[in-house]
């Protein structure tokens, strides 16, 4: 039998568990440490330089430029410091680049692909080499943000860009029974103008939902079992609260571009066809010359591996390869293996080909 | 119990006894929620209720944003529409300023193309056999 002084000192044990669990849970932790200077700004959209480690420790020539989605933080590439993969990437010699496509206001409902990808992008890559001093530079687009940088090197391939560098692409839509997106989104059940008419963007709450319903009990219970089981592991209580961070900041997503998603992607498939048109210029992915590295998650339930694999087949790159990890849709990049798997070999197909 | 704490470090868990019971049942539960949402019934069900909620709080919706207004207009303020449209001409501006950065740095470069060579460089180039200048 316990003594009765062993159970009030346990109970007093688990409260401080409770306690420690309910902070973790509901503060933020410090991250997008790496340090960087604004270099160019457009509404709310904001070009960064990484700031090297060493001044003129540039040995790559070629800048790179990272494109993440339209509909989530793109800090996710800087998570925490010893953990970020432009910290790696800043360290490995590379002239890195940000850019962040900010928070659209009701004023930015009228945005669409056309606008991210031959508005913003071009002018963000233009101030890029300028200040690089190269006329050359290598792109990394992942989610949403491969395809402003597929629809951007299919229709201006003459603009210099010589890597691309795909991640968790949704390109392909055409497997409609392995989406659980597009059958959401169908419109049989989805009254997309509705939505849009009640709230003008799509609002991040709600995309935030869909994601997490992929999976309801990894997100909504096992996440938060993994964290009380870790209690006592700094490191790992420094993981989960940098990734429930970012998780946990949503942000909406511009209607026009979100009808676009819906109508001209997940329901009817244009891009990978060679159907869709931007500003009335039809994208013609075999416009694509630059070298195209396409990384495929294979545990991910948002952008499922088949539809990034198509690309290679219609794009006219000579140079062009994929590369298939284990893992998940954000996992692969910001994971814990991240550091040991994804981001030298990344790095190893791009110190190849950036000088 | 406080043995153990004492052994590890470890705060007590009241939970460690039934984690891998708890696991067992949140992997089964997953792969059973999981076909749940992936199936057409789901589909069909979250538009409904998507539909439903809609439907039922556009009226309230519309009733605000027309009392809104109107309120906006008596204090003499702008309204929610006016700002937005404000933010877009500013967004034009922008654009244009945009432009003309990169038509200055065009006309930069130009400049600095066309400044004549160093000296040193001139006598490098005089120093230079004929064929080796071509």
């Amino acid at each position: 039998m316990p003594k009765a002084t062993s159970l009030v000192e346990e109970y007093a044990a688990f409260q401080e568990r409770m306690r420690a669990f309910s902070r973790i849970v509901t503060t933020k932790a410090p991250i997008a440490q790496s340090p960087k200077t604004q270099v160019w700004a457009l509404n709310k959209a904001r070009l960064f330089r990484y700031t090297p480690h060493h001044e003129s420790m540039h040995p790559h020539r070629i800048p790179l430029l990272l494109v993440f989605a339209i509909m989530n933080r793109p800090y996710i590439l800087d998570l925490r410091p010893g953990h970020s993969f432009v910290e790696f990437m800043v360290g490995k010699g590379y002239d890195v680049y940000l850019l962040d496509w900010g928070s659209p206001g009701i004023e930015d409902k009228n945005m669409k692909f056309d606008d991210y990808a031959l508005e913003y992008l071009p002018r963000a890559i233009r101030k890029m080499k300028q200040i690089s001093e190269s006329n050359e530079f290598s792109m990394l687009g992942w989610c949403i943000g491969a395809i402003i940088t597929t629809i951007y090197a299919a229709l201006r391939p003459d603009d210099g860009l010589r890597n691309l560098l795909l991640l968790t692409a949704p390109l392909d839509f055409s497997n409609r029974s392995g989406l659980t997106f597009a059958k959401w989104t169908d419109e049989k059940y989805f009254d997309l103008e509705k939505v849009l008419t009640a709230y003008g963007n799509m609002p991040g709450e709600m995309i935030d939902y869909g994601a997490k319903s992929l999976k309801p009990v990894e997100n909504w219970v096992g996440n938060y079992c993994k964290l009380w089981d870790n209690l006592d592991n700094p490191r790992a209580v420094e993981a989960w609260q940098a990734m429930n961070t970012w998780v946990t900041d949503n942000i909406p997503m511009a209607g026009a571009a979100y009808r676009q998603l819906i109508t001209e992607f997940y329901r009817n498939n244009l891009l990978i066809q060679n159907q869709l048109h931007i500003r009335n210029e039809l994208v013609n992915l075999s416009h694509i010359r630059a070298s195209l590295l396409t990384v495929i998650a294979e545990g991910d339930h948002i952008t499922p591996p088949c539809q990034s694999e198509a690309i290679l087949h219609k794009v006219s790159s000579t140079d062009k390869q994929v590369y298939r990890i284990p893992g998940g849709h954000i996992g692969i990049m910001a994971g814990s293996s991240a550091h040991r798997i994804t981001w030298p070999h990344i790095e190893a197909w791009l110190g190849a080909r950036s000088n | 119990m406080v043995d153990v704490k004492q052994d590890t470090g470890k705060a007590p868990d009241p939970f460690e006894p039934f984690r891998e019971m708890r696991d067992a049942y949140l992997d089964a539960m997953s792969k059973t929620m999981v076909e749940a949402v992936n199936s057409e019934s789901y589909a069909k069900a979250s538009g409904a209720m998507l539909d439903w909620s809609l439907t039922a709080t556009g009226p309230f919706r519309e009733a605000m944003d027309k009392s809104m207004l109107q309120a906006m207009q008596q204090l003499s303020l702008p309204s929610r529409q006016e700002i937005a449209a404000l933010a877009e001409r500013f967004t034009n501006l922008e654009l244009r300023v945009d432009d003309l950065d990169a038509k200055l740095d065009r006309v930069l470069d130009l400049l600095a193309q066309m400044r004549p060579t160093p000296p040193a460089e001139q006598t490098d180039s005089r120093e230079r056999p004929a064929g080796e200048a071509k």
